[in-house]
């Protein structure tokens, strides 16, 4: 016969548990509340686009017979090899898309904390600032690797299933690893870059001007400083140049830019370092008095 | 003993916050009061693990303040004393994620989640949004997240600050439940004496970081004072010297009530002969017990 309860407050007869990963329900809730908002959605199914447009791209490549009407060329018009992976994933228009997503899923997870005072709430709780951040940090890798890793190992499957055989395969049998690795180095420089600026102001709408508008600009800057000085060096003040520089690295490609990929490998790595920095100080369970 | 510290020191740069405080706390409401700046909230700061004492030791639960900080904090709720939510949730989602994150099961965490609710008064409310709540429900959803994983110890830092009276009297009763009913053990940090005093059994006062006073409620009235009130007729003001050269403290209240805190050896039948001193008749004289406020303004020296 089942217990008949005292209506109200009655003790919980369980018994709490040591988490393996007690950052886990911070990153679970904070995919869950980015998809919650309608345009979320749209943003996101459109980020998509371009891996939905390269699957064409590679189903064209290994049915060039079906669609000789279409495409009068030669058969070596769509050529798919490691640059080919290098090209959809280090375009700037897929990195535009990365900052469209983050900038709606991931703009306010720091600066809503600050401005609504939660964070006293999480360290009240047996959770670390390193958990706290991994678990806001995981919300970014979640979907930057569901940007990157997964299509790109998904198209890298499917050219082997449209090609009928393992020759992809054991032609660039590096390649899986070039996608993972870039798409690793996509999501700790992006999981950095949008803390850092989501931790830098209370108010999430400036947070995500930040996120775009610093992007942009180091575009723009990049444009300038080239149009003034006219050395590719001047590719390390934008951060898209520095990731597909980078990216061009990692998938074994020629540089886009004539410098060393490592300057551009530590231009990340300091502003990685840079926000590890601005994250410590700002997540604070209290605000310390000086 | 739940909580006992020993030569608790901490610093804001050069700011002193709490200065050699040692205390025992058992069971029970235990209030915590005491001027801003006294150090009260840096005292449970540091009972959280949220600040590191640069001196002192001291133990939550027999568990050290230093080195146990998660497991203090897996038993202890704490509502703090500003707004705090979490932008975009409903209060199921939010008090349901602050259980997980205290290490709760999910499922259970939910199922908890939905049975403090009720318990606060959020019931009908619970799958509002936060950002639409009202200071009151705000103030009740922050009881709710500190109870949801069941803590054997409560802090609560202001509980009733920004409410109205109704709202403030529905929180207290439930502090009081809480304290005197579901055996939890309440650490009550608060300005508002009256708070302190319909709820807590024992209190400890501090004062510009270090400890007043501290003990059972009932006690440090006894100790400290004997309170007097009386009317008069005749020269008031010859009448008070007389009673302060003999070490008491006299205040005349707005309706000529004059209240005489006589020390704890004195005999009241000074005041009698004080009076036939200065040619003064007493219309009036009442054994009053002393009130919190009493007790502070005697113990912090402020009125």
């Amino acid at each position: 016969m089942a217990t008949v309860r005292e209506k109200g407050y009655s003790h919980w007869d369980g018994k709490l548990a040591e988490r393996r990963y007690p950052w886990w329900p911070i990153t679970r809730t904070g995919i869950r509340l980015a998809f919650r908002k309608k345009a979320f959605k749209f943003v996101f199914a459109g980020a998509f686009l371009p891996s939905f447009v390269a699957l064409v791209g590679l189903y064209i490549s290994e049915r060039l017979e079906d669609f000789k009407a279409i495409v009068r060329s030669n058969e070596t018009l769509i050529n798919v090899s490691p640059k080919y992976f290098k090209t959809i994933f280090t375009s700037d228009g897929l990195l535009f898309l990365i900052i469209l997503v983050l900038s709606f899923a991931a703009a306010g997870l720091i600066s809503d904390d600050l401005k609504h005072n939660s964070l006293q709430l999480y360290f009240s709780r047996p959770l670390s600032k390193r958990d706290y951040l991994l678990g806001k940090m995981s919300v970014v890798f979640f979907f930057v690797l569901i940007l990157t890793a997964v299509p790109g190992l998904v198209l890298f499957i499917f050219k082997m299933i449209f090609a009928g055989s393992f020759k992809f395969f054991l032609e660039y049998p590096w390649l899986p690893l070039s996608i993972l690795g870039y798409s690793a180095l996509l999501t700790i420089f992006f999981a950095f870059y949008v803390l850092l600026l989501s931790a830098s102001t209370k108010n999430t709408r400036y947070a995500t001007i930040l996120v775009f508008a610093t992007y942009i600009f180091s575009n723009v800057l990049f444009g300038i400083l080239m149009g003034i000085f006219r050395k590719p060096a001047m590719a390390l003040f934008s951060i898209s140049a520095n990731l597909q520089q980078a990216g061009a690295f990692l998938y074994g490609q020629k540089l886009p830019f004539a410098f060393p990929a490592v300057w551009s490998f530590a231009v990340l790595a300091g502003i990685c370092v840079l926000s590890a920095v601005v994250l410590s100080r700002r997540t604070r369970s209290v605000e310390v008095i000086k | 003993m739940s909580i006992e510290v020993k030569g608790l020191s901490f610093r804001y740069g050069k700011i002193v916050a709490l200065d050699g405080v040692s205390m025992k706390l058992g069971e029970g409401a235990v209030g915590l009061l005491g001027p801003n700046g006294a150090g009260k909230s840096t005292l449970i700061r540091i009972l959280l693990g949220f600040l590191v004492p640069e001196r002192g030791e001291g133990k939550v639960l027999d568990y050290d303040i230093r080195r146990d900080q998660a497991m203090i904090r897996r038993s202890v709720g704490y509502m703090p004393e500003s707004d705090c939510f979490v932008a975009g949730m409903d209060a199921v989602t939010f008090t349901t994620y602050f259980g997980e994150l205290s290490g709760m099961p999910r499922q259970e965490a939910m199922k908890r989640a939905h049975e403090v609710l009720f318990y606060v008064g959020l019931g009908e409310a619970r799958y509002r949004l936060l950002d639409t709540y009202s200071a009151g429900m705000k103030q009740r959803l922050k009881l709710a997240q500190a109870l949801v994983h069941d803590p054997k110890i409560l802090f609560l830092d202001e509980p009733t600050s920004n409410l109205d009276p109704n709202g403030r009297t529905e929180i207290l009763e439930l502090i009081r439940d809480i304290s005197t009913n579901k055996s939890i053990q309440v650490l009550l940090s608060s300005h508002i004496l009256a708070d302190i005093e319909s709820i807590c059994g024992s209190v400890v006062i501090l004062n510009k970081g270090r400890l007043a006073a501290e003990g059972r409620m009932a006690d440090l009235r006894a100790i400290k004072y004997s309170l007097f009130e009386l009317r008069l007729k005749g020269d008031g003001e010859a009448f008070r010297k007389d009673l302060e050269s003999l070490g008491c403290r006299v205040d005349e209240m707005e309706d000529r009530l004059i209240k005489v805190y006589m020390p704890e050896k004195s005999d009241r039948m000074d005041i009698f002969r004080a009076a036939a001193r200065t040619g003064v008749q007493l219309r009036y004289f009442v054994k009053s017990q002393t009130s919190l406020e009493d007790l502070f303004a005697g113990v912090v020296g402020v009125d």
